[in-house]
């Protein structure tokens, strides 16, 4: 992982020039009474030691003792310096091997400036894992010879996994929210795992009946996976519920083996081969950890410390959990996507064009996302036709229960269509449809947002509706004004806004369903959001727009959307490209489930 | 999914009114917790306040089903007063529909 510590060097800084001081007191100590020099560093929490030119101890206080592993001074004075750090793998902060060539005191010995360095040590017996930082000073003799170097380590394994916990949950979260094909979002997020947090990664699911299916395996070298091809021919039809993943999935709660003797794998293996694969797999410690809501446990991540030996930690679970509650969020987003658009499938065949038309001049795309609450049906429609010289366009929403809503959607579909033939201006449309629902027995409302397009120019009345936007790359703002709900009110009048598109602009009509989705922490959506978001979108083809929209969306929203949500863009073509010369139908799909059904013309 | 409970309504009796407060998120998955409540406690032709004063969001189901009380108000003859949203989250649909200027909206609940 390429990660930036250039904040915990600065961090570090301010505790350098403290120590810069403490150097120049350890200077004068030499010169003076040992006793004194003890005083002063042999309490320090910091390991704190001084080599002679051949590198060999002549003094380390007690931490430094302990941090190299060490019981007494006399041990580590008696143990030749080659000898000490051959238990230790250490690389540096970029994951480069770091030689002694490397250490700061070692090239002050070579007459260098030496700056601190950070380096990452992982001990070959035990698998600790362990962030020092290594300063070092000369220590000058009467001529200004360099005599002996000065080392201050400090341990910093703490602050600096948390930066890159940090980090890796960052990258973890955006890889999540990437897409809607969590089969593919799971693998990312097992492919950052390792080396970020283990040698493997594995990621299984449960699916409705129960049964698991193993949907990601990772590992840093990829010519190494077919060890887990084999090893899968191993996976029993009933997974032990008192074991391993088996009780994962059964109890949701993680299982954590620190350390994997080899009578564990003898204990686990089926048959010789089994044993043979297990050991080739070089574990040194696992753990597996749920992906779960609440009570439903929906797979379980496996992270796996092999071959670079280090152990996994009260800390790498801690991590792995916090990943593992994300991408269960992400995979129940997914799947609330995935059931939404079966639904729309439905729905869509009745109340929407099948096709929208191709009009000159102009880019036509739109988004219809069905709200899953059942006791609320109906909803969203929209419709786009050409009446003589010009073509009207009409979004709206019908709030209304069962199949009651569904009939009114359809009956203000057909009266706007037929009043048009008569009167074609936004707001006589209005007026016709609100007649026409007061005359029903039963209380019939909605909103409708309607443009009559002739030429550049658009017009456009609103009852009851959000006010459409123009889009550009000038800036994003509303048009027209708000008029009354239809069907609801006495006495109600809508009036007529009148707007010029200019080539590249677009007219966004949309349904509350966007502003009102709700995000974490019951956060909606809001017209701020979608400004933001088409304004980003502005230079952007028509079915672009929708379709990043409906992105932006599915990013924000947490859980069930409830209510429909519609969009539709019209973006007048710029002269040159494809829209302008020739209409072209065009169909996006995307790879993966489709999250949105989308229509374009072009 | 889990649904956390975000709207709470409390019910008092003011002389011969019926007071509901509501306080929380009037929404599509709300909606029907408010008809429920309306139902049982409300009898014709008993005065009837929503105070909605601590209404921190509504969409377009929570005002449907304010136009529905306000026009069976009318059809069985007996009053329905409502007191706004303190918050704009809330007013935002009655404003863009018209409704502010429609229903029978007063600033405060009947003493």
């Amino acid at each position: 992982m390429d990660l930036d510590s250039a904040q915990l060097i600065q961090d570090l800084a301010e505790a350098e020039r403290e120590r810069e001081q403490l150097v120049q007191e350890l200077r004068h100590a030499l010169r003076g009474s040992e006793r004194r020099f003890e005083a002063i560093v042999g309490s320090l929490t910091d390991a704190v030691t001084i080599r002679d030119r051949e590198h060999r101890f002549l003094y380390a206080n007690s931490a430094a003792i302990a941090h190299l592993g060490f019981d007494s001074w006399e041990q580590l004075r008696d143990t030749p310096p080659a000898q000490i750090m051959k238990d230790y793998l250490v690389w540096g902060e970029d994951g480069g091997v770091i030689s002694m060539d490397d250490i700061p005191s070692v090239r002050i010995l070579r007459g260098e400036q030496a700056e601190p360095l950070l380096i990452r040590s992982v001990h070959q017996d035990t698998g600790a894992e362990r962030w020092n930082l290594l300063k070092a000073a000369p220590l000058l003799d009467e001529d200004g010879e360099v005599e002996a170097t000065i080392t201050i380590i400090e341990e910093v394994t703490e602050r600096k996994r948390a930066e890159l916990r940090d980090a890796f949950l960052a990258q973890a979260s955006a890889a999540l929210a990437s897409s809607l094909d969590y089969e593919q979002t799971l693998r990312n997020v097992a492919q950052l795992a390792v080396p970020g947090i283990a040698d493997w990664c594995a990621v299984d699911l449960l699916d409705e009946d129960g049964d698991r299916r193993t949907v990601a395996v990772a590992h840093v070298d990829p010519q190494r996976l077919s060890l887990a091809e084999a090893l899968r021919g191993y996976v029993p039809e009933q997974l032990d519920p008192e074991r391993g993943i088996g009780r994962v999935l059964h109890t949701g709660e993680a299982v954590f083996y620190a350390e994997i003797p080899d009578q564990m794998l003898v204990a686990a293996a089926l048959d010789e081969r089994h044993l043979e694969l297990l050991r080739a797999v070089g574990f040194h410690s696992a753990l597996i950890v749920p992906m779960r809501l609440g009570e439903r446990i929906l797979g379980a991540m496996t992270l796996v410390a092999a071959e670079s030996g280090r152990a996994l930690d009260k800390f790498d679970l801690e991590l792995s959990e916090q990943v593992a509650a994300r991408a269960a969020v992400a995979i129940e987003n997914s799947r609330l996507y995935s059931a939404r658009s079966s639904i729309a499938r439905t729905l869509q065949q009745s109340l929407l064009p099948e096709q929208l038309p191709e009009i000159t001049g102009y880019e036509l795309a739109s988004i219809y996302l069905p709200g899953v609450e059942t006791s609320m049906v109906g909803g969203d429609f929209y419709d786009v036709w050409a009446v003589r010289d010009s073509w009207l366009i009409v979004i709206g929403d019908v709030t209304g229960k069962g199949i009651d809503a569904a009939a009114l959607t359809a009956l203000v579909r057909h009266t706007v269509r037929t009043a048009s033939e008569f009167d074609a201006s936004p707001s006589a449309l209005l007026e016709f449809v609100d007649r026409t629902l007061k005359k029903r027995p039963v209380l019939s409302v909605c909103t409708a947002m309607c443009v009559r397009l002739q030429g550049d120019r658009a017009t456009l009345a609103v009852g009851g509706h959000p006010l459409p936007l123009h889009v550009s790359t000038e800036g994003v703002r509303e048009l027209g004004e708000h008029g009354p709900l239809l069907g609801a009110f006495a006495d109600a009048c809508w009036g007529e806004h009148e707007v010029h598109l200019q080539p590249g602009a677009t007219l966004l009509a949309y349904t509350d369903g966007i502003t009102d989705a709700q995000g974490q922490g019951g956060v909606r959506f809001g017209l701020g959001r979608l400004r933001e978001a088409v304004a980003e979108l502005a230079d952007r083809p028509a079915a672009e727009v929708v379709d990043g929209l409906a992105r932006r969306l599915a990013e924000f929203q947490t859980g069930a959307h409830s209510d429909d949500t519609a969009a539709i863009a019209l973006r007048r073509a710029v002269a040159g490209s494809a829209g302008a010369d020739r209409a072209q139908a065009h169909e996006v799909t995307r790879a993966g489930s489709a999250p949105a059904m989308t229509a374009t013309k072009a | 999914m889990v649904r956390q409970a975000r709207i709470a309504i409390s019910e008092e009796v003011r002389g011969a009114n019926l007071l509901l407060s509501i306080d929380g998120e009037l929404d599509i998955s709300t909606v029907p917790l408010l008809e429920q409540q309306i139902e049982a406690a409300h009898e014709s032709p008993t005065p009837l306040t929503l105070d909605l004063s601590g209404l921190t969001f509504m969409d377009s189901s929570g005002l449907r089903l304010l136009i529905e009380l306000s026009e069976r108000a009318q059809r069985e003859a007996w009053k329905l007063s409502l007191v706004p949203s303190r918050h704009e989250s809330a007013n935002i649909v009655l404003r863009i529909t018209g409704a502010d200027a429609a229903l029978p909206f007063s600033e405060r609940a009947p003493e």
